[in-house]
């Protein structure tokens, strides 16, 4: 008996449809969603845009070793290393990132860098919103990657003293 | 010596009685890691890393200070050895700190490298590491204590290699510590070798500090731009917003001439490249004023200027003077451009020896010109006049070295009490001037002996000398006269017929060579290119054109005017036009400037020098880094110069000839023979990242078959060189390589007689260089450092 074969097939299939159809909802309410994220939910080991951490004082982990770039697939990462000085420290080391440039056009996330910083200054953020119409918008520079001061330092976003002072608004660093 | 035969992991290895068990295993490729024996220095036995098993004795030995002996059995990798070593590096990690991420050493450090090949990823110790703060010597020196694994190779280096004595070590044992022997800062030379030689970050580079990391660069081996001496120096590139920007220069590749040595000069003085102040575009005088222009005006007036000067004054009319700093194949170009083109003789140079004197002096005797080479293996040497230690610090190295490593004998004959004298067998101080005076005597003129006589009260004994008796001129000579292999090197205190005297002289004695200093990096090659107003290349004179004239097609056959004579020319107004590259007589010979208000006068070069401000058409140069050819050093050793920096705005003085011509409306074809060669290989394979087709390349340039499609390849030009210059037939394929190549120096009779007053020696010292030397920050650093004026014009 085809027919009745079909039939119960047909049945069983559709069951779980009509099963499925009254349980609740798995879709992320993105962009419509809540807070900051928008309703976007990540696993926190999530490779996103990446962030460049400040120690407890404050300076940037990074002190310009370039192993990130020499670890980079892709060779989207530029450096260029210059010295703290007494009065311009910027890192805790001797050297710090003066120019730090991730071209997002070729990053392929695969957390190589992180892996290889020995200071644990980069890691992945969970930025994601990074299309843009412009290509070169995608190279991000170091003080859109840089993580805001530690709290107890004022933690207001406020990662550019000098520009703050100088009249720029202090707002959130996107992607981080 | 009677060979010995040993045994190593059991690898039967023969070597000769004397040698050391550590280049005994080297010598059939097994490596025992060290870090404080360095070859040609003496041992020190402080790492302990060489640990080797030797049969028969009760503990492991250090392969660095034993001495091989027939029968030994050697194991140089076993548990045991393995142990020791994983525990010697355990131990000099201990106080090291962890900084390799912002170590300039860190991956090239031999620490680095040991603990990757013997360490253990662990230490026992939690003790906290001894910290001290870095520390500056000089200028260009840094020392940060906590790295630094007490090797002594920079103690080492900087006194026996140097001569210098400017580190020791203070304390003992386990407090033991490196340390200027002035207070707190170095009395040196500041030639770096101790930072070159540190296997670790203890000793890092003023220059570079902090700047990039070792595999950020590209590494390019070329020939240093400074003294005429011709070191290989390896320059780090990385790019920057202008092209190729050198951040550092060093001794890495140690296969040049210069084997492990290099001076400030060829570490830190590449910094004129950098500058901002260096000419970006073709300058235009407008209303007396130098204004920015473009390459197309500028060619195309210098094009009309110089056409005009030659169609309606003749070739008479127009001077050119070439650089000690260009090429040989631009030296070459330079004369046949103003030869052909320009048709006059007008060209000359900024001389700094006599070599067209030294040429028909050797006449018949081409290969008795020594090498850089031969001055470290010769038995005796003599040296008269000049300072190598100050103007040739690489011949002053191999001198020394020779000394101590060889036992040669040297002897000294200078008006100062120069530095050599320290090492030398035979020390004869003579009055100032009075070099051409013992030319005479050394060839039998004793009427002159009494002039010789040192001035009495100036210290004329022994002092610091190895020189044991007291010496008289006539037994110094006895004493010349009974060596064999004898290399004579002499200054520019020594032309014109003083010159056929020492060569006369050392044709007595069996196996002697002779050795002429110039000043600059190819001074030598200006001279062997022929920029001479009397002299083709080959120091052929210019009545005597045979091959060239064929060639060429019409030379002008008389002589032209000298560069005091250009400048009379002027000042008369009959020199309508004036071509200077890359050279600064205004500045050197103190010309007044308003003798050329009538000239039309085309400059190339970097910076605003005296004889660039008072030019009608400036033209932005490359310098020696930032373009490729050849280089001849003062012993005649042919070396590849390849381009490493770029600075967008800039042209190579060859491109720049070249073009001119070409405004000119000259057959730039017959100019530079491009264009031949094989069509095979159009240039798809060429820069491409692949080494099969880069050897393709070389094989190809090698072999001259490379297509040459541009006119602006200076191999081209090297083709014509190598086929019409007598002397410069050495290997293609050896010179692209990277090796140094021997030219000889075929004399021939002097066509007319040189003016040895036209001779003017560049008296730098060890932190100047000619007016290149004033743009360089760290020389000047140094300089003020060291209290010291640059050398007078």
């Amino acid at each position: 008996m085809p027919v009745l074969q079909n039939i119960a097939a047909i049945a069983k299939g559709m069951s779980i449809t009509f099963r499925e159809m009254f349980q609740p909802t798995v879709v992320e309410n993105y962009p419509d969603g809540p807070g900051p994220l928008k309703g976007a939910i990540f696993q926190e080991r999530y490779r996103g845009v990446h962030v460049l951490q400040r120690d407890e004082n404050g300076l940037e982990k990074c002190v310009a070793c370039f192993l990130c770039a020499a670890a980079c697939p892709s060779n989207c990462i530029y450096i260029e290393a210059a010295e703290n000085t007494a009065e311009h420290r910027i890192s805790g080391a001797e050297r710090y990132a003066k120019v730090y440039n991730i071209d997002y056009n070729r990053c392929i996330f695969c957390g190589y860098c992180v892996e290889a910083c020995p200071t644990d200054a980069i890691t992945h953020g969970h930025g994601f919103e990074i299309a843009s119409f412009n290509a070169s918008d995608l190279i991000y520079r170091k003080e859109q990657m840089l993580a805001p001061m530690p709290a107890h330092m004022g933690a207001n976003a406020v990662f550019n003293r000098d520009e703050v002072a100088a009249g720029a608004p202090s707002l959130p660093v996107q992607g981080s | 010596m009677a060979d010995v035969n040993i045994t190593v992991d059991g690898k039967k290895v023969t070597a000769p009685a004397g040698t050391l068990l550590i280049e005994a295993c080297k010598s059939v490729g097994i490596e025992v890691p060290s870090f404080c024996y360095y070859p040609n220095l003496s041992l020190q036995g402080a790492c302990r890393m060489c640990l080797v098993k030797v049969e028969k004795m009760p503990k492991l030995q250090t392969a660095c200070t034993t001495v091989i002996s027939e029968g030994m059995i050697a194991i140089t990798d076993s548990d045991e050895v393995r142990q020791a070593r994983k525990g010697m590096v355990e131990l000099l990690l201990g106080n090291h700190p962890l900084d390799c991420p912002v170590c300039d050493a860190g991956g090239e450090c031999e620490l680095q490298d040991m603990t990757f090949s013997y360490g253990a990823a662990e230490s026992k110790y939690m003790e906290p590491k001894n910290h001290k703060e870095e520390q500056q010597w000089s200028p260009v020196v840094y020392f940060d204590r906590p790295r630094c694994i007490l090797c002594y190779r920079c103690v080492r280096v900087c006194g026996e290699g140097m001569d210098v004595w400017a580190l020791g070590v203070q304390n003992r044992g386990v407090g033991s510590i490196i340390a200027p022997n002035k207070e707190d800062h170095l009395e040196c030379e500041e030639c770096g070798m101790c930072i070159d030689i540190c296997p670790v970050g203890a000793l890092t580079s003023g220059a570079y500090r902090y700047k990039t990391r070792p595999w950020e660069m590209n590494h390019v081996g070329t020939t240093c731009a400074h003294c005429a001496d011709g070191c290989k120096t390896t320059l780090g590139v990385r790019r920057s917003e202008t092209g190729m920007e050198i951040v550092r220069g060093d001794n890495r590749d140690k296969s040049g001439i210069n084997g492990d040595f290099l001076c400030i000069k060829g570490r830190y003085a590449f910094d004129f490249a950098n500058r901002e102040d260096r000419f970006v575009q073709p300058l235009i005088r407008k209303d007396g004023q130098l204004a920015p222009s473009t390459w197309e005006e500028a060619f195309e007036l210098i094009g009309k200027r110089f056409k005009e000067a030659r169609e309606q004054h003749g070739g008479q009319a127009i001077g050119v003077v070439g650089s000690n700093r260009t090429t040989n194949e631009e030296n070459y170009l330079l004369q046949k451009f103003a030869r052909v083109v320009l048709q006059t003789n007008n060209i000359d140079h900024h001389r700094t020896a006599d070599f067209p004197a030294f040429a028909a002096a050797l006449r018949g005797k081409p290969e008795s010109t020594a090498s850089m080479r031969d001055v470290f293996n010769a038995p005796a040497i003599l040296l008269i006049g000049n300072d190598p230690t100050e103007q040739h610090p690489l011949m002053a190295w191999q001198i020394r070295n020779n000394v101590r490593l060889h036992r040669a004998k040297l002897y000294v004959v200078n008006s100062r009490d120069i530095k050599l004298r320290r090492q030398a067998t035979g020390f004869l101080r003579i009055p100032k001037g009075a070099e051409g005076r013992f030319a005479a005597f050394l060839n039998g003129d004793d009427s002159v002996a009494e002039n010789l006589r040192p001035v009495a009260g100036t210290g004329a004994d022994a002092g610091e000398s190895r020189a044991t008796t007291q010496t008289t001129p006539a037994g110094f000579r006895d004493q010349l006269r009974s060596e064999q292999n004898l290399i004579i090197i002499f200054g520019a205190e020594i032309r014109g017929g003083d010159i056929a005297s020492v060569v006369k002289f050392g044709s007595g004695i069996a196996g002697a060579k002779f050795l002429y200093l110039a000043d600059y990096a190819n001074s030598r090659g200006a001279a062997d290119m022929g920029l001479y107003p009397d002299l083709l290349p080959g120091y052929h004179p210019i009545a005597d054109s045979g091959k060239f004239h064929q060639e060429w097609g019409g030379v002008p056959q008389t002589p032209g005017l000298t560069l005091p004579e250009m400048v009379d020319s002027a000042r008369s107004g009959k020199l309508k036009a004036l071509y200077v590259v890359g050279t600064n007589p205004v500045g050197r010979f103190d010309i007044d400037p308003f003798v050329f208000s009538q000239s039309f006068v085309v400059v190339q070069d970097m910076f605003l020098t005296e004889t660039a401000s008072l030019a009608d058409v400036v033209l932005p140069a490359a310098n020696a880094y930032e373009k490729s050819g050849t280089f001849t050093n003062t012993c005649g050793d042919l070396q590849l110069v390849k381009k490493a920096a770029e600075v967008s705005g800039s042209k190579s003085d060859f491109e720049m000839i070249v073009r001119i011509a070409d405004a000119m409306g000259a057959d730039v074809h017959k100019l530079v023979p491009f264009g031949r060669g094989t069509a095979a290989d159009m240039g798809q394979s060429r820069g491409a990242q692949s080494g099969e087709a880069d050897r393709h390349s070389v094989w190809l340039e090698a072999h001259g078959l490379e297509p040459k499609m541009s006119p602006f390849d200076p191999m081209a030009i090297l083709d014509e060189i190598q086929r019409l210059v007598p002397g410069y037939e050495v290997s293609r394929m050896n010179l692209l390589a990277g090796n140094d190549q021997r030219t000889s120096l075929v004399g021939r009779a002097s066509g007319a007689a040189q003016n040895p007053e036209l001779i003017a020696p560049a008296n730098d010292h060890l932190f100047s260089s000619g007016t290149l030397g004033r743009y360089s920050r760290t020389l000047n650093s140094v300089m003020e450092n060291h209290d010291q004026q640059p050398a007078e014009f």
